[in-house]
């Protein structure tokens, strides 16, 4: 694209900018973790053991932020899927750890288990919109002490592309990395390509600091392994009833953790993710969905690119409990937004109910927007050749382009050929029984999945995973069940 | 002014969320030797009343309700003590131990809550965020709570719910105490999955489900 959307003039960019600054040196962070305020206060910032308080002057925030490379790279088993932002950008990644799921053949609503996982990371590696998979759901049959275990050994298995999650406890982190290193082939081998991509949240608004988020944030970034965070302020509740004001928290956050991992290790990949949100003042319900997400998201869009750090986050995320217009419209309205914005990770894919439970027909349905989203980024692509004169005086006045070579060459490409989008005529569809997006939507989903998956290891890998964790989930991919009839 | 005039403006004072004037009503309602019960009872209560009903029919928001809410503890601060001056104390709806659960550090939800218990008139012990589930125990049983209520935004700290209702099972103390839950990442279906008493989506309606338990 030649140019971005853009909210904000460059002055207003700055001014955001010294506001965030302002506001980490006089209001600071309560930061719960001891190490990171240990490590701050060494870097220059201004501790409270006490109260935990910290204090960080603007020199000092610019000096470290300033040290985050331009880009961030995800790494999936094969390498063909790697991915690097925001040069591959926009890259799209699925929503994550919802605990339920809304089951394929009752449509009731359910806890989710590791066969589902399973099943969607078989999913997200057929559909060629998805780049990363970050374990959609929690898994509700882990066995004691596997919890985590039994997300990243069904998504590993089952998809090719870069995994995505977090983990609960250090153990957890700890016993997760012992299973990317079986599957890279040692630890060397591991260190070479880290196949497993963290995330987490160790900001909570407003400007606090966790204590296990933090410290695995730290622990990676001390390793070396690739972590990236998201920032989650929510106006009216964790952040002023200003949109301004959710973009200070928001930057005044990505700011404080991104120091600290720079103090820790300087060099180290960020992305300026976030999930900013406007509660609907009414009920003070979560709001993801709503248009002003993907406003705020721009908004980080333009400020990440003044700190020449790739951004992104949760901007396809709904409210809506079924595939339906509300649905559709959240979606596709924001991630376009977030596009046109310039942000180049979207974290879309298969939640309904504001990350509450993953439906396999939005998984499918999301696909589908971000091919749309991916085909907007291409943009017009103006060249000389594109202008076609040539072509138009082959075909001349009153000529077809149907049935030229011209066109030939070009129809599996110019447009998004989708697979879900209904193009046919009416009686077409009143034929086919009136099926709607989510009946579609399934079908596909059951087509997929009825295949045998060519991403899953073969069986002496396999047996030594299980060899090591004994008493693993299965992790297998199962077909889909038909619906009663 | 009659008794019937200040209590209207008591009332109206209450309507309008506006602190300084809800207090200033107070005061002149003392000074005019109205007792603090009555003050309560038929000017600050029937004003909230009105608040409740404003904020279902959505129309009042959030921030107002938890304007009025802090406006009727701001007086509660000096109606208390001429009450218990007065001998005249009145037992409290219940005892609620509340807290955010293990490993999530989410609160602002929790202290909405927290407001609107005391508003509606429970005595509350807020264990506060990242509460083991020891905690919970111990301080229900110290306070002999009536309801044990938890709050988890994060997925993955759900199972702190789970772990506190198991524990009171098997303490062989289920029965004394209900459990309530709630917060972002909870739903009936969960509720209903680890035997809690009740679940809510929102903090108004979590005090309505309090009272309701309480009143079983």
């Amino acid at each position: 694209m030649a140019a971005f959307f853009e909210l904000l003039t460059p002055e207003e960019v700055e001014r955001t900018h010294e506001a965030s600054l302002e506001v980490l040196e006089s209001v600071g962070i309560l930061a719960h973790n001891a190490r990171a305020r240990e490590i701050l206060a060494r870097h220059g910032c201004v501790v409270d053991d006490e109260s935990g308080l910290v204090k960080l002057p603007g020199a000092v925030v610019e000096k470290y932020r300033s040290l985050a490379p331009g880009s961030f790279t995800f790494r999936g088993r094969d390498p063909r899927f790697d991915r690097t932002i925001p040069g591959d950008g926009p890259i799209v990644v699925t929503g994550s750890s919802a605990p339920n799921v809304v089951d394929p053949v009752t449509g009731v609503e359910r806890r989710a288990t590791s066969t589902d996982i399973a099943d969607i990371a078989y999913l997200i590696n057929e559909l060629p919109g998805f780049d990363v998979f970050s374990i959609s759901t929690l898994a509700d049959d882990a066995p004691p002490g596997q919890l985590s275990l039994s997300r990243f050994y069904p998504a590993l298995k089952n998809c090719l592309k870069p995994v995505r999650s977090n983990t609960p406890t250090m153990d957890d982190l700890r016993q997760v990395i012992e299973l990317g290193q079986i599957i890279a082939g040692g630890t060397d081998a591991y260190r070479e390509r880290p196949i497993i991509n963290h995330h987490y949240c160790p900001m909570v608004s407003p400007l606090t600091m966790d204590v296990e988020s933090t410290e695995a944030v730290m622990w990676l970034t001390e390793q070396r392994l690739p972590v990236y965070t998201t920032v989650v302020p929510n106006a009216g509740l964790t952040a002023p009833m200003t949109m301004m004001g959710c973009l200070v928290i928001a930057n005044a956050e990505f700011l404080a953790i991104t120091a600290l991992q720079q103090m820790i290790a300087e060099g180290t990949p960020v992305i300026y993710a976030g999930l900013p949100t406007v509660a609907d003042m009414r009920t003070g319900a979560y709001a993801p969905g709503a248009i002003e997400t993907g406003m705020l998201l721009a908004g980080q869009a333009q400020l990440a690119r003044h700190y020449d750090v790739p951004s992104g986050g949760y901007i396809g995320l709904t409210n809506a409990h079924a595939n339906d217009a509300q649905s559709g419209f959240e979606t596709g309205m924001n991630t376009l937004l977030g596009v046109a914005a310039g942000a180049t990770l979207l974290n879309m894919g298969g939640l309904l109910s504001s990350l509450m439970a993953f439906d396999f027909a939005k998984c499918v349905i999301d696909n589908e927007i971000a091919l749309m989203d991916k085909r907007v980024w291409r943009g017009l692509e103006f060249s000389d050749e594109n202008l076609a004169v040539d072509e138009i005086a082959a075909a001349g006045p009153a000529g077809s382009y149907m049935g030229r070579r011209h066109t030939k060459a070009r129809m599996r490409t110019t447009a998004v050929l989708p697979r879900l989008a209904d193009r046919g005529m009416r009686p077409q569809w009143e034929d086919a029984g009136r099926p709607d997006i989510h009946s579609r939507a399934l079908a596909e989903a059951r087509r997929i999945l009825a295949q045998a998956n060519p991403a899953v290891w073969d069986d002496d890998l396999d047996a030594a995973i299980r060899a090591r964790f004994p008493g693993m989930v299965a992790g297998d991919a199962i077909p889909l069940e038909e619906p009663p009839a | 002014m009659g008794d019937a005039e200040i209590f209207e403006r008591l009332k109206q004072s209450m309507i309008e969320q506006d602190q300084d004037e809800v207090l200033a009503a107070v005061d002149d309602a003392l000074a005019g030797g109205v007792e603090a019960k009555a003050i309560i009872d038929q000017g600050l209560l029937p004003g909230l009343n009105v608040i409740g009903e404003q904020f279902e029919c959505e129309e009042i928001f959030l921030p107002e309700l938890m304007q009025a809410a802090l406006a009727f503890q701001a007086a509660m601060g000096v109606l208390e003590p001429k009450i218990r001056e007065a001998g005249g104390a009145g037992p409290k709806k219940g005892r609620i131990v509340l807290g955010t659960v293990k490993g999530d550090l989410h609160s602002i939800g929790k202290n909405i809550l927290k407001l609107l218990f005391e508003t509606s008139g429970f005595e509350v012990w807020d264990l506060g965020i990242d509460v083991d589930l020891f905690k919970f125990l111990d301080k229900a049983k110290e306070v002999d709570a009536d309801i044990i209520a938890m709050s988890a935004l994060l997925t993955t700290t759900l199972i702190g719910q789970r772990d506190v209702i198991e524990a009171l099972t098997e303490q062989g103390r289920r029965d004394k105490v209900k459990v309530m839950i709630g917060g972002g990442a909870t739903t009936q279906a969960w509720a209903d999955q680890i035997g809690a008493d009740g679940w809510a989506a929102t903090a108004y309606e979590a005090m309505t489900l309090a009272t309701g338990l309480v009143a079983r």
